[in-house]
């Protein structure tokens, strides 16, 4: 009885960090990413180009673009102009097609780590069914 | 001994094929002279850089791989030297069908910089193509092969004040962009 009692708050610790472990193995693999993709226009630390491409950090696009479209946008691009933090962006951003779910939901999850409001994990599975729906 | 060679000035190389003058000495590899339109459609010639040291590059404004990059770059080296009236930028557009003097101008606008401390430049795309290849000795070409359309090295190339390449650099990379304002200053006090 006192070996179970012992074992029930352990176990539950160790659920809880399963899933904090898997959020930042997505976080350090979402930021080389980064580098690799994204970070030649908007960044290494997300304050984007002047007025030619739009910064990730200290930005208003956290409350109007949510996860999955912002998977979209990374999966095949933004065409028409932007608006972020009050300026208009015409600069149309490329797609980039051959980045995989798995790529975009550690991309995503970096960003929110690193600029979001919320810190959580953006799974695998949403961001599959994010871009079945993309237009 | 140790301490005279440590003070020994640094000097920059000559880049590039030399020839043999005349008089038997030796005749740099130098820019030829050209004339390109800038982004406030007026012509730039080798007029506009006698006596200025230059750092010359090669992009498109539709270019979705390198160029953000090193115009980031080429930033620093424009932010560094704002009040040195002796420092140049000539940007070349290696789409210029596209990138017409007003496309170049919003460009320009919009990276907050300005002629003639730094000029992006557009014209005869054989004229650009060959000053690239044959006179900053880069790569700059169409291929339709690549990311969009154009192949292009991330170099900058230093030309002094007698139209000498005296450097190149990839100017993708932050520290070999510390390396080039480096020899900028070498070369100020030649």
């Amino acid at each position: 009885m006192n070996k179970l009692l012992l074992l029930v708050p352990f176990i539950l610790v160790a659920c809880q960090s399963r899933e904090d472990i898997t959020r930042q193995q997505y976080v350090v693999e979402g930021m080389n990413l980064y580098a690799t993709h994204c970070a030649n226009c908007h960044q290494i630390n997300g304050s984007g180009l002047k007025d030619l491409y739009p910064a990730l950090a200290k930005t208003d696009v956290w409350q109007r673009i949510n996860a999955n479209q912002m998977t979209c946008i990374i999966k095949v691009g933004q065409k028409d102009s932007i608006r972020v933090n009050g300026k208009k962006y015409q600069a149309y951003m490329p797609g980039n097609a051959t980045l995989q779910a798995l790529d975009i939901a550690e991309i995503v999850t970096y960003l929110r780590d690193e600029w979001g409001p919320e810190k959580s994990l953006y799974s695998l599975d949403s961001a599959r069914l994010a871009l079945k729906n993309c237009q | 001994m140790i301490l005279l060679g440590c003070s020994e000035k640094r000097t920059l190389p000559y880049l590039g094929p030399k020839t043999v003058g005349t008089q038997g000495d030796t005749v740099f590899h130098q820019i030829p002279n050209f004339k390109f339109l800038n982004q406030d459609s007026v012509w730039v010639t080798q007029k506009d850089v006698e006596n200025k040291i230059y750092v010359a590059d090669f992009f498109f404004t539709t270019c979705p791989t390198i160029c953000p990059k090193m115009k980031t770059q080429l930033l620093r080296i424009y932010e560094r030297y704002a009040q040195n009236e002796s420092i140049r930028i000539l940007s070349h557009t290696i789409d210029p069908t596209f990138d017409q003097p007003a496309i170049l101008r919003d460009y320009a606008n919009k990276l907050n910089i300005s002629a003639p401390r730094w000029h992006l430049l557009t014209g005869e795309k054989k004229d650009i193509y060959g000053i690239g290849q044959k006179s900053y000795m880069v790569t700059a070409q169409e291929d339709k092969a690549e990311e969009g359309g154009f192949l292009h090295s991330g170099a900058f190339i230093l030309v002094d004040k007698n139209r000498h390449v005296r450097g190149i650099y990839d100017g993708t990379k932050e520290e070999e962009v510390n390396h080039l304002m480096e020899d900028i200053e070498i070369l100020l006090k030649e």
